[in-house]
């Protein structure tokens, strides 16, 4: 079985400022890597890199069997780069639906405008992927009509519209209130038993310890453990990673 | 008195609240009759009081108005072809003063600050005048055809300003989840950035359309356009009736802006739909 998703060597800067320190992770099909780390981390950053959102600075990024290289220029990696963005779909801790189109239009937007699909089609796919995560039932209300939850639940659908081979979630549910992130999660745990792959940036370690496979630590722009989650939570090797597990234990988890 | 035949708190909170709106509207309408009727009275002709009020020529006034009401098409017409090249230069110009490209960015500031630098009056009289002194040929071009030109380059200049302010109002995330659906940037402009700038550039630009059906009357001074307020300085001064003439011309734009107002009011509510 070889990797899905192959970070190597991978560099970032911020002007001066080191932010992604050589960094390299390989991703299994159908695994699920959760990233964790405080603020800072890099762990955002790293996932952004992946899609290209922000352009790595040196190293590559391999995502099923496509190799982009960072800091490039020209045409042809501007094709790559697009290239690569059809292979990952991305869930953003702030949703960013399109306030202007319902929920329906949002999920086709990208099929239509971007792959050139049949919009009967487009609509046949949007409407299992919403029925998927149940929200079908609001498929001609525009986002600012529901909460937060509802809009998290429709963002991964348009993900899940494109048919990605990655799916990439940046804190999904931390711009939720409390009693909203269950929803959320309950669809991302769906999305993992349906066999996709994903990298996941969260604070929540009680999805990290049931859906991940993998639990990746990152602290000051490196990653400082790569484990299981039943290993890395009961035997921490490095002491920030117990130091991050206790603050998760004595905060709201 | 059982609790069950009670309204909730909330809803006859809202029923007060909505009672109290319709007084003050109410009030406010009969306000607006009252000045309207002063202002009726006061030209009516008639004595009251001891006040002796002004007369007016109403064998003038019932003589010339079809004549100054076919003004109305031309101030429609002329407004609405200048707003639609308006709109088209001022998105240009916003998304000039947004680029990263010098050239681009140096024309559109170059454009709005010659066009915000010079009086709507004297453009007029530019492409009117002294444009068929470079080009012989834009004489033959018809005189509507250079107003719309003028009003709509310096409109423009000005709404483009509402249109960049729109552009940037739009957050990055926004951006950022078109490109991580794959689109490319001239997609992410013109199927996500463009449609929630123009929406919040509604309101302005309805106000500037407004406005620009009452500067199109600097379109007159030239002598070629024969819209409201040609005609009525024409027949005004022909007849030595200017006071009759202008208050027809008035009341017409006002009573175009009064009915425009009430359409920009039903755009703004029905583009509100959706916003977050």
């Amino acid at each position: 079985m070889s990797a899905i998703v192959k970070i190597s060597n991978l560099d970032k800067y911020f002007g001066r400022l080191h932010v992604l320190k050589d960094i390299s992770l390989e991703v299994q099909p159908r695994e699920v890597v959760c990233i964790i780390g405080r603020s800072g981390s890099g762990k955002s950053t790293l996932l952004r890199c992946i899609n290209f959102l922000e352009e790595p600075s040196h190293g590559t990024i391999e995502v099923d069997g496509l190799i982009v290289a960072g800091g490039e220029k020209g045409k042809e990696h501007r094709q790559l780069v697009h290239d690569l963005r059809l292979r990952t779909g991305m869930v953003f801790q702030d949703f960013n639906l399109f306030p202007h189109m319902s929920v329906l239009e949002n999920v086709i937007e990208g099929p239509v405008t971007v792959k050139k699909m049949d919009r009967a089609k487009a609509i046949e796919l949007a409407e299992y992927n919403l029925n998927n995560v149940d929200m079908l039932w609001k498929k001609d209300e525009y986002p600012n009509r529901l909460s937060g939850g509802q809009k998290q639940r429709v963002a991964i659908a348009r993900a899940l519209t494109m048919e990605p081979r990655v799916m990439l979630f940046d804190e999904p549910t931390s711009a939720l209130d409390p009693e909203l992130i269950g929803e959320v999660l309950t669809v991302m745990k769906k999305v993992a038993l349906e066999g996709m792959t994903m990298l996941v940036v969260t604070h929540e370690m009680g999805f990290a310890k049931e859906v991940a496979d993998r639990v990746v630590v990152m602290a000051d722009g490196e990653i400082i453990e790569d484990a299981a989650p039943e290993e890395l939570f009961e035997t921490p090797k490095d002491a920030r990673t117990l130091a991050l597990i206790e603050r998760y234990r004595s905060g709201s988890n | 008195m059982t609790a069950v035949t009670q309204k909730p708190q909330a809803e006859l909170l809202y029923e007060a609240q909505l009672r109290k709106e319709r007084i003050f509207r109410t009030h406010v309408g009969v306000t607006w009759l009252v000045l309207l009727m002063t202002i009726v009275f006061f030209f009516s002709g008639q004595n009251f009081l001891g006040i002796k009020t002004i007369s007016l020529d109403n064998i003038f006034i019932t003589e010339n108005l079809a004549f100054i009401a076919g003004g109305l098409g031309e101030t429609i017409r002329i407004s609405i072809l200048s707003i639609l090249l308006a709109m088209i230069l001022a998105l240009l110009a916003a998304l000039g003063r947004l680029s990263t490209f010098p050239p681009f960015y140096a024309l559109s500031t170059f454009y709005v600050s010659l066009i915000r630098g010079t009086p709507l009056y004297l453009q007029i009289f530019f492409f009117f005048l002294a444009l068929p002194q470079i080009f012989p040929a834009w004489a033959t071009v018809p005189g509507l055809w250079a107003g719309v030109l003028a009003l709509g380059m310096n409109y423009g200049a000005y709404m483009s300003e509402t249109f960049r302010a729109g552009i940037a109002s739009v957050s990055k995330g926004q951006r950022e989840a078109a490109l991580a659906l794959g689109m490319t940037p001239g997609q992410t402009m013109l199927r996500i950035v463009i449609p929630q700038a123009l929406r919040f550039a509604i309101p302005p630009m309805g106000n500037d359309f407004i406005a620009m059906t009452k500067d199109s009357a600097l379109v007159s001074a030239t002598g070629f356009v024969h819209e409201l307020m040609w005609r009525a300085t024409k027949v005004g001064r022909a007849q030595f009736n200017n006071l009759e003439a202008l208050i027809v011309a008035a009341v017409f734009y006002w009573g175009l802006t009064l009915i425009l107002t009430y359409f920009q009011n039903r755009l703004e509510a029905r583009m509100s739909r959706g916003d977050r």
